[in-house]
């Protein structure tokens, strides 16, 4: 990693006029620019009722180890806070997270104090406009417990280069294991756990507005529901990854499925009947 | 000392147990469900054996206060568990019994050759309780929801009145007298003349043997923290007889917040096994459980309502042809300390022997210096199920510590005028 300017936040920024800021448009074919900084909190407190509330939402057992989807949480303000700074071109608002790898290091317990380092890299062209990375990292003192890249797409934004072929995640269709009714606040219920205020979650109104028949329900609850199904089964450390395929809407019914060989875990969230994928994702120690 | 008599072919030992500090309802547990707090006693007791992925004969526990989603509270704990998906599960239910029970229920299987290793335990939180609505409420939802048109539906809420939506919490009351736990125990301890110092000093030594059991680490093998809260957060270290005595009643003349157990979340589970094998699989084992008795006294004919482990006691000593006095240890939970006080009376009582146990002589007094040795429920905290978790945990340890053949009695009283009790052996 080149040696990157380190800003450092008092405190994790708010959500909300973040993403006020995040939502105003970036117009232009200029190449498309990211801040190069690495934003840098430290000292963050833990919230025991919120992530009580995050568990239920997502349904994890309330343990003394969080989930890692919940350390994603408490650095995505930090996402919002590049991508909607000055020296971004890019705004969250309008991107799509396209997929997601986190490894826990250790496990991590409710009660330690993180400090959290994020930062942006491989802004690259895609057929549809730009792709870039996220990079969180939290630790503990000198200790990196857990790191994460968010992939994101831009759509529209304009990198020099050539694109290169990314073909679908192939597909085998599956037999659901489990069924899972997502009923119409669920929206809410996750923006109030994950502090993740786009509208296109909450209401038909707004979702529409973006382009959604009904609201969609955020790609990272999807991830955490059917980590959760896993949790009781993995080890101390693992790497997830995930890839969104397509938005679910709200209220809706979706499949679940998963699968264990030699340590490795494949799992899906898909249609009700197992033919196409909403969410695809590996799970190795 | 011989070695009490018991009909099994098969040796059933207490291999340790585990709980979770109990908490001051509303406190830090407060956003835990039965379900988080039973999934965590369960997997503390997992690291402690090394059973992560081992599929076990039977999980049995049981919840007092319990949602109706949570059929299957046990078995659901068991999934999330590091336990093997494979190991079954039951959910028991014998009010403040309900913990004891469940360890004779996986005793008593293991003695019969029906399993080799099993959990017994409980689990309560009275921060999450069931809220639930009124009775004519909830008829009308029923009944709405069976109707076919919307005149029906509307009808089906026609006796609702305001007064019916507010939601109602469960209570400690008894059903067929309308009267709480507390009134029922002051009418005892009436009756049976027991102080307020008496209790207050029962009371302040729970505490103090407590806190000594804390401070010596006697409970760094039985506990395992959660959602950072260490230790017990009743228990009061300081407390005195001054302070004890400076309490308002709430029950009665005597009973005070100080003199009564306080609603408390918490788990607790003991893991159980075959002697033969729990040596096979180089578990310990600290004491073998002997024998256990179940009584019940009418509280709707005016019988004390909590001294039917008065009865319990008095047949498991007759079929084992042991006096009162053969104990190294007796634990006899505190829900109240005129509880124990009261049985401890009763025992003594030429006449309650005579005409309600049916003996020719009172079962006597016991040593005091051996009641709860390490403290009890006025100082831990009782929550409900998880009592019997913890005192059977606690016990075996106690035994083992005093040597091959110690002998320890457990007394739990029980709501509807129930009592369990069991007898423990160190091996």
């Amino acid at each position: 990693m080149p040696d990157r300017q380190v800003e450092l936040l008092p405190a994790m920024p708010v959500l909300g006029p973040l993403f006020a800021r995040a939502l105003l448009p970036r117009i232009g074919r200029a190449p498309a620019r990211v801040p190069t900084a690495t934003a840098v909190v430290v000292g963050i407190q833990p919230d025991p009722d919120r992530l009580a509330d995050y568990d239920r939402v997502c349904g994890f057992t309330l343990r003394d180890q969080v989930p890692p989807t919940w350390l994603h949480v408490l650095t995505f303000p930090l996402h919002l806070h590049l991508l909607g700074g000055p020296d971004s071109t890019i705004r969250l608002a309008g991107a799509v997270h396209v997929s997601n790898r986190m490894r826990l290091h250790r496990p991590v317990g409710g009660t330690e104090v993180l400090d959290a380092a994020v930062h942006i890299e491989n802004l690259r062209p895609h057929r549809r406009g730009a792709q870039l990375d996220v990079v969180s990292e939290l630790r503990v003192g000198e200790e990196l417990v857990w790191d994460g890249v968010s992939t994101y797409l831009a759509p529209g934004a304009a990198v020099d280069g050539t694109p290169p072929n990314s073909g679908r995640t192939p597909f085998e269709p599956v037999h659901p294991i489990a069924t899972w009714r997502l009923p119409p606040d669920l929206g809410r219920d996750y923006r109030r756990v994950s502090g993740d205020p786009n509208p296109i979650h909450t209401s038909r109104l707004t979702a529409r507005a973006f382009g959604f028949a009904r609201p969609i329900v955020h790609g990272m609850w999807t991830h955490a529901r059917l980590l959760a199904a896993l949790e009781p089964r993995l080890p101390e450390a693992y790497e997830i990854e995930a890839t969104f395929a397509r938005p679910v809407l709200l209220p809706g019914k979706v499949g679940a499925w998963w699968h264990e060989d030699a340590g490795v875990w494949t799992a899906a969230v898909t249609t009700p009947d197992g033919a196409r994928p909403y969410l695809l994702a590996t799970v190795r120690p | 000392m011989a070695l009490a008599h018991s009909p099994s072919v098969h040796t059933p030992v207490i291999v340790g147990g585990n709980r979770t500090p109990f908490a001051k309802a509303g406190g830090a547990y407060a956003s835990a469900s039965n379900s988080d707090l039973l999934t965590a006693a369960i997997n503390g007791l997992v690291a402690r054996f090394g059973l992560a992925g081992r599929r076990l004969d039977e999980v049995a526990a049981g919840a007092v206060l319990k949602h109706s989603r949570d059929f299957n509270l046990t078995r659901e704990a068991v999934l999330g568990s590091a336990l093997a998906p494979t190991t079954p599960a039951v959910d028991l239910q014998q009010a403040c019994g309900t913990g004891l029970e469940a360890v004779i229920y996986i005793a008593n299987k293991i003695a019969l050759g029906q399993a080799e290793v099993g959990v017994g335990g409980g689990v309560d939180s009275a921060s999450d309780a069931p809220i639930t609505v009124s009775e004519t409420l909830r008829r009308a939802l029923l009944k709405a929801n069976r109707a076919r048109t919307l005149q029906q539906r509307l009808q089906a809420f026609s006796h609702v009145r305001p007064g019916h939506l507010a939601p109602v919490a469960p209570q400690v009351v008894e059903p067929r007298t309308g009267l709480s736990m507390g009134e029922h125990q002051a009418a005892t301890t009436a009756a049976w003349g027991i102080t307020r110092e008496a209790q207050d000093k029962l009371a302040a030594a729970s505490h103090h043997n407590l806190a000594a059991a804390w401070a010596s680490g006697f409970f760094d093998d039985l506990v395992t923290p959660y959602l950072g809260v260490t230790q017990d957060t009743i228990l009061r270290p300081d407390t005195s007889l001054e302070k004890l005595a400076a309490l308002k009643p709430v029950f009665g003349d005597t009973m005070t917040a100080g003199n009564s157990t306080a609603l408390t979340d918490g788990a607790a589970v003991v893991l159980l096994a075959e002697q033969g094998w729990a040596e096979a699989n180089g578990l310990p084992a600290l004491a073998r459980v002997v024998d256990a008795q179940v009584a019940a006294v009418d509280h709707t004919g005016g019988d004390d309502l909590l001294l039917a482990p008065a009865h319990a006691v008095a047949r498991l000593l007759a079929r084992q042809g042991m006096g009162l006095e053969d104990f190294e240890v007796y634990e006899l939970h505190e829900a109240f300390a005129s509880t124990v006080l009261a049985t401890l009376a009763a025992w003594e009582s030429p006449e309650f022997c005579r005409d309600k146990l049916g003996l020719d002589a009172p079962l006597g007094p016991i040593d005091m210096d051996r009641l709860n040795v390490t403290g009890s429920s006025l100082a831990a905290g009782h929550p409900f199920a998880a009592t019997g978790g913890r005192i059977v945990a606690t016990l075996a340890k106690l035994l083992h510590e005093r040597g091959t053949g110690a002998r320890g009695l457990v007394s739990i009283c029980a709501a509807g005028g129930q009592g369990v009790v069991a007898i423990l052996e160190a091996v």
